[in-house]
């Protein structure tokens, strides 16, 4: 067990999946990649269509702050209606 | 050595104290921490007692780990019998409490019996000491760890204490260390209080002995770079926990007045980004903080900025009273926010537990269930942040007939108030849902339907379902260290492949909580966070006991079993909406209605729910109405439990 020092566990291997600058769109189905030019404050899914505010962690490292949410509001409204739900 | 820490018997009737060794074999089959909470408390109380009975007992442990080499060991869990749901009350906080605790020479306090007037214990170099607190008790969570301080004259010394809400015996009061960190939910503080004991104090100068520590240093390296490397501590360590409640109100897993919608609009004032210019306003640049040798420094400092309680110092807030405070009341304002965070930290209570009842009730008054004439004339109302306010006051000192209803506890208040009230209390096993809303993911869900302690985040969530991760990248995560070949998806609304991703974190979480590490070491939020390979390693060079990966995952498994034996001994039954693993009605029911548009309108589909809490069972050993299999018991070396060996 412990004479294995050097080998990387399962967690640490998977460092390489990672992916830097870019988040994913946050409707669970599409979960499209997004990746905002710097200093970008709001950015839209060119998949579903959803648009969010971006936040800066730091330099190169943005996040999903919120939604826009007049513009998310409506193609939530949408899918309901055409879901048939009252 | 770490595994010389000892198990400290404190009788409160008689005063006598025991003090005993912790045996190895006890050491390998439990660890310590939350695990060896686990065996005590299923032996050491007996059947069906009454939490506030003197016969009922409480645990305050560390991990194996705690005050080690190793990273983030300053987790303290605390178990008793739950004095909200009748069942397993566990809690586990952070701070520097139990570090100090190791350093005095113990790992574990349990403490039995009633003190006749206010007491704390205080722990020193071997010896256990039981003092007056007479003129402690009435005080708030910090003004008590600076009194104790004050009565030892010591500034170094770290206590776990209990608030007023503690001594009223709020059902779901917290047992405290520091400003904020919480052993919360299911009301330890409440029997820390029915027993007159207001504190237990620590302070140590005794060596622990690391068994390798140049190797133990130089892996803590390599633990430490997998720490902070991740994405998701790194966003922690700037914005701190609500970051995840701000991700999570954006596309719509946020329940919101109670239950009835899943999303907070216009939540502006609440994303983390604003309250992290808050901080940074008011505390300045550096204002994160950090538990017990913790790299990743989610907490941060604030002074309130505005209202009555102007410019008082506080910390957090928490994702949890986001969510408690905003979100399910429907008062999204930073003001309400860190205030009402204010007030629960200052008193000892449960901040999710508190505004799950306060939206509760919310609801009900808007129903017509909880009439005017019960309301004591507050103004009960969703958005109403004064009533916010208000109501946290009332519950923790019991005021007026709605104040001391709500102060019972969720179930016991819905027999009092009668109707259906009780059909609009989201919980699981009497304790309240976390303020996320998981008709969309149908792993979240069950997960909050399994947990051991009642609806819970922390006991076998697999957040990372929530990131979409490919598939081969979830066959790595949860194909060690045991073997799985079972499906997994990658879609969070799916219900393929669930099952076995809770068993996984189930057993994930308990490892944790028995070596003492925080879960924001593993792979709770990350997918790169630490695990059973990397733990293997941390524990022997630190303590010398060397266990497989796989040997600590049984440790898991056998550790969940016990809480799983106590839970059925104490009266735990598959479907009982009180007691059991299912989830209030209106997961199946009422579809959701904000989000984004893959969210709306979803329910749980309670045939293929039922179908994953099937499969769970067998992953984890029971049978098909949830009791343990012989067998189980067997593979576990559980069969001769309890087995009164320490």
């Amino acid at each position: 067990m412990v004479e294995e020092r050097d080998k990387l566990s399962t967690a640490e291997s998977l460092r390489s999946t990672r992916t830097y600058g870019k988040f994913r769109c946050h409707n669970p189905t599409c979960m499209g990649r997004l990746e905002p030019k710097p200093g970008d404050k709001e950015i839209e899914c060119p998949i579903c269509g959803m648009r969010f505010r971006v936040a800066w962690v730091k330099k190169g490292f943005p996040r999903i702050r919120g939604p826009v949410w007049e513009h998310n509001r409506k193609i939530a409204e949408e899918a309901l209606k055409k879901k048939g739900v009252e | 050595m770490p595994l010389d820490r000892k198990l400290a018997i404190v009788d409160l009737t008689s005063g006598d104290i025991e003090i005993k060794a912790i045996p190895l074999g006890i050491r390998k089959k439990f660890l310590g921490g939350r695990g060896l909470n686990a065996y005590l408390l299923l032996n050491y109380t007996p059947d069906d007692v009454d939490p506030y009975d003197p016969d009922n007992v409480v645990l305050l442990a560390g991990g194996i780990l705690c005050g080690t080499l190793a990273s983030a060991t300053g987790r303290c869990d605390v178990m008793t019998k739950s004095p909200l749901t009748g069942l397993l009350s566990s809690g586990n906080m952070g701070g520097f409490f139990t570090p100090e605790l190791a350093h005095a020479g113990f790992h574990h306090i349990l403490v039995k019996g009633k003190a006749e007037y206010p007491v704390y214990i205080f722990c020193h170099n071997g010896e256990v000491d039981i003092r007056d607190a007479r003129d402690i008790w009435g005080l708030p969570v910090s003004d008590t760890q600076w009194a104790i301080r004050q009565d030892l004259g010591d500034e170094e010394v770290k206590s776990a204490v209990i608030g007023p809400a503690g001594e009223n015996q709020v059902a779901y009061a917290n047992v405290m260390t520091g400003i904020k960190n919480s052993a919360g939910r299911c009301g330890a503080g409440a029997v820390m209080g029915s027993k007159n004991l207001k504190a237990v104090a620590a302070r140590g100068t005794m060596d622990i002995k690391i068994a390798y520590p140049e190797e133990a240093l130089e892996f803590n390296k390599r633990f430490i770079d997998q720490i902070t490397s991740a994405k998701v501590n790194q966003t922690m360590g700037t914005l701190g926990t609500p970051f995840i409640w701000g991700a999570t109100n954006s596309w719509g897993g946020i329940r919101t007045r109670n239950f009835q919608y899943n999303q907070t609009e216009y939540a502006d004032d609440i994303e983390p980004e604003h309250l992290d210019e808050i901080a940074e306003e008011t505390c300045g640049e550096y204002h994160m903080t950090a538990c017990y040798g913790c790299q990743v420094h989610c907490r941060a400092k604030y002074r309130i900025p505005d209202g009555p309680y102007k410019e008082v110092y506080d910390e957090g807030p928490e994702y949890t009273s986001q969510g408690a405070f905003c979100g399910e009341t429907d008062t999204p304002n930073a003001i309400t926010l860190l205030t009402a965070n204010h007030l629960v930290d200052k008193y000892g209570v449960d901040n999710l537990e508190i505004g799950s009842i306060i939206s509760w009730a919310m609801e009900l008054n808007e129903l017509g269930i909880l009439p005017a004439d019960k309301l004591d004339g507050v103004d009960l109302r969703f958005g109403n942040d004064e009533a916010v306010i208000e109501m946290i006051d009332r519950i923790c000192f019991r005021q007026g007939w709605l104040g001391d209803t709500l102060a019972k506890g969720g179930i016991q208040a819905s027999d009092i108030i009668g109707k259906n009230s009780f059909d609009y209390l989201i919980q699981v096993k009497g304790m309240s849902n976390l303020h996320s809303d998981e008709r969309a993911t149908p792993a979240l869900a069950l997960n909050c339907a399994l947990a051991s302690r009642g609806s819970d985040h922390l006991r076998s969530r697999p957040a990372i379902d929530l990131y979409h991760l490919p598939e081969p990248v979830l066959r790595k995560i949860y194909s060690s260290p045991i073997p799985y070949d079972g499906p997994l998806s990658s879609e969070h609304t799916e219900y393929i492949g669930k099952p076995y991703q809770v068993f996984w974190h189930e057993n994930c979480y308990m490892a944790v909580d028995c070596l003492g590490i925080c879960k924001y070491h593993t792979t709770f939020l990350g997918a790169t966070l630490p695990n059973f390979e990397d733990w293997s390693k941390v524990l022997y060079y630190n303590t010398g006991l060397d266990m497989t990966p796989e040997e600590i995952w049984d440790v898991a498994r056998r550790a969940n079993m016990v809480e799983r034996m106590y839970q059925l001994r104490e009266g735990l039954k598959r479907d009982d909406l009180r007691k059991g693993d299912m989830l209030n009605h209106r997961y199946f029911d009422e579809p959701t209605r904000r989000g984004a548009p893959d969210v709306v309108g979803r329910v749980i589909d309670k045939e293929k729910f039922v179908k994953m809490i099937d499969e769970f069972y067998e992953y984890k050993g029971l049978d098909k109405e949830g009791n343990v299999k012989p067998e189980t018991l067997k593979e576990l070396d559980l069969e001769k439990e309890p087995s009164h060996l320490l």
